[in-house]
């Protein structure tokens, strides 16, 4: 595994969103342009930049050809110009996108497109495939992931996932959710153990289905009760980052709808990057939608104006149905 | 209406289906304000009460595009583009569905200035309502057609058009006032022929919101509620 963190080299603060078109201003952004657009190269960048309190710290290259807000005020996660090869294979290119606090981020694209890869990139997942190397900068609250200090499996802590098939491990309820904090240090004794326990069972509405019944084997749930289960092991060790690879597509209409709901109560706390085949339930959970086509992201923005307005022509035709 | 092809071939086929229905009512209502014209001009009542009983097509082909939408919302749950044409079409014919009231509105004055007791109106009388109906035809035939093409520029072209169609009616009026204060025999049919000019008049507001439901499917932009004046095609593209 060869990790390679690239300096950003430009350093431009991204002007202000250009004033809306018209008098009345409907809901969205209606930036037309890049925010990153006509900046010009700035000075070479040596340390953080001084940004205006409330921006987004780091800049955005403006050799991408991303339209849409790539930036947000207040980041959770940072990435710039992040690039994955398999082997010799480009697996995705330039990747600048912030993830912001308490958001769930959408990302939707055809198979091949590169979003899981990018999700995987966000807790160096990819760093269990051995041909895998990632270049660019990703940050967690400012702090580079790739910091050779930064103990990979403290990042996975803070950053959990949450997988396409509801992985339990072969062992009770009670301990599925109470490995993590256990082999994290995280709690002290029974009592914390069960209270750490119950929290995150509740957090992810599968208490009430469960608390008589703790000690049988988290296998022996349904689909759906399993992957709430993965999701209250994800919560258990206080993640700030939530990833989820497809999380549903194993699931029925009401479990999927359950696991949607939960998504959406999760984010007054942590912060969600969900990774979907169905646009529809990107469309429902997201605050914002990121758009990725033969490893480039294409088009990010707020869901509603990417569902009803879609900038790019890419965008457009595959959330349309239409031929590319 | 749109270049390219859904890989779902049957969406194509519904949307056309909607289409189709929309541009056959705006053709219909088209006729009916033509036809209703025709007979104010010619006191021929028998075309009048053509238009007044062909109004139930209209109202027709309206619960048809609308069950259409209900069913093109339900089953392809449209985003994008599709979203915005079926949205604009859906508003569409329920300013068409009106237009059509309309032309009924007027075909019904007809029939009460030429098939009462009283003598016919002096021509002058009715000069305005066809110097009306020119503006608000025109401007009904160009929205059609900037929706059949989705021309964003006829359809902005068409939604300043209302001034002049606005500025003639409340000419009429002040017209029409005075021809009262000449001569208090002409109240009866002032009055219808002020119904008349109003119905034109609404024909123009009508035809200006489907220009900009045009502007909206296009572009996904809402330019309603601000002057057409200040719509600056370029900023659209944005």
């Amino acid at each position: 595994m060869n990790v390679t963190a690239e300096r950003m080299s430009i350093s431009t603060p991204h002007p202000p969103t250009p004033a809306g078109l018209f008098p009345i201003t409907r809901s969205g952004p209606e930036s037309g342009s890049e925010p990153w657009a006509d900046s010009g190269p700035g000075p070479l960048l040596e340390s953080e930049p001084e940004s205006a309190p409330g921006l987004s710290l780091e800049p955005v290259p403006d050799d991408i050809e991303t339209v849409g807000e790539a930036t947000v005020e207040r980041p959770r996660m940072t990435s710039r110009n992040v690039g994955v090869m398999y082997g010799d294979k480009m697996g995705i290119e330039r990747v600048s996108l912030d993830i912001g606090s308490n958001e769930v981020l959408a990302m939707i694209g055809p198979s091949g497109c590169g979003k899981s890869t990018f999700l995987r990139c966000l807790n160096r997942m990819n760093d269990t495939i051995d041909i895998c190397r990632v270049s660019g900068s990703i940050k967690l609250d400012g702090e580079d992931i790739h910091d050779p200090r930064l103990d990979v499996v403290q990042l996975r802590a803070r950053v959990g996932m949450v997988f396409q098939k509801p992985n339990p491990f072969p062992k009770s309820i009670y301990d599925n959710v109470a490995y993590g904090p256990r082999i994290h240090g995280l709690v002290d004794g029974r009592r914390e153990t069960d209270a750490i326990v119950e929290r995150s069972l509740q957090k992810a509405g599968l208490w009430d289905e469960v608390r008589d019944r703790l000690e049988q084997p988290g296998t022996g749930l349904s689909g759906g009760q399993q992957q709430r289960l993965c999701i209250a092991r994800a919560i258990a060790v206080s993640p700030e980052v939530i990833l989820m690879d497809e999380p549903c597509s194993a699931l029925d209409p009401i479990a999927t709808a359950r696991i949607e709901g939960l998504i959406d109560e999760l984010r007054e706390n942590y912060t969600i990057v969900i990774v979907t085949h169905s646009m529809q339930q990107a469309a429902r959970v997201s605050q914002r939608t990121a758009y990725f086509h033969l490893g480039r992201l294409i088009e990010v923005g707020e869901t509603n104006h990417v569902f009803t307005n879609p900038r790019h022509k890419l965008t457009e035709d595959y959330i349309t149905g239409r031929f590319g | 209406m749109s270049s390219e092809e859904h890989i779902f071939r049957r969406f194509d086929q519904e949307l056309a289906d909607l289409n189709g229905i929309v541009l056959r009512m705006g053709g219909l209502v088209e006729d009916q304000i033509a036809k209703a014209m025709h007979a104010l001009r010619e006191a021929d009542s028998e075309i009048a009460r053509n238009v007044v009983t062909r109004d139930h097509v209209v109202n027709f082909l309206d619960v048809q595009a609308d069950e259409q939408i209900v069913n093109l919302l339900a089953l392809r749950q449209p985003v994008g583009r599709d979203l915005r044409m079926i949205l604009s079409l859906g508003k569409t014919v329920t300013d068409l569905e009106r237009i059509g009231d309309e032309a009924e509105r007027i075909a019904r004055m007809t029939l009460d200035i030429h098939g009462s007791d009283n003598p016919p109106p002096d021509p002058l009388l009715l000069s305005d309502a066809f110097r009306m109906s020119r503006l608000a035809t025109r401007m009904l035939h160009d929205v059609l057609d900037a929706l059949a093409r989705l021309d964003v520029d006829k359809a902005i072209q068409v939604a300043r058009g209302d001034i002049e169609l606005d500025s003639e009616f409340q000419a009429a009026l002040r017209r029409l006032s005075t021809y009262i204060m000449q001569d208090a025999r002409n109240v009866g049919h002032i009055i219808n022929v002020t119904f008349i000019v109003k119905s034109l008049e609404r024909i123009g507001d009508h035809s200006k919101n489907i220009a900009e439901y045009v502007v909206f499917l296009v572009k996904g932009k809402d330019v309603r509620h601000i002057s057409p004046e200040s719509i600056d095609p370029e900023e659209l593209n944005r």
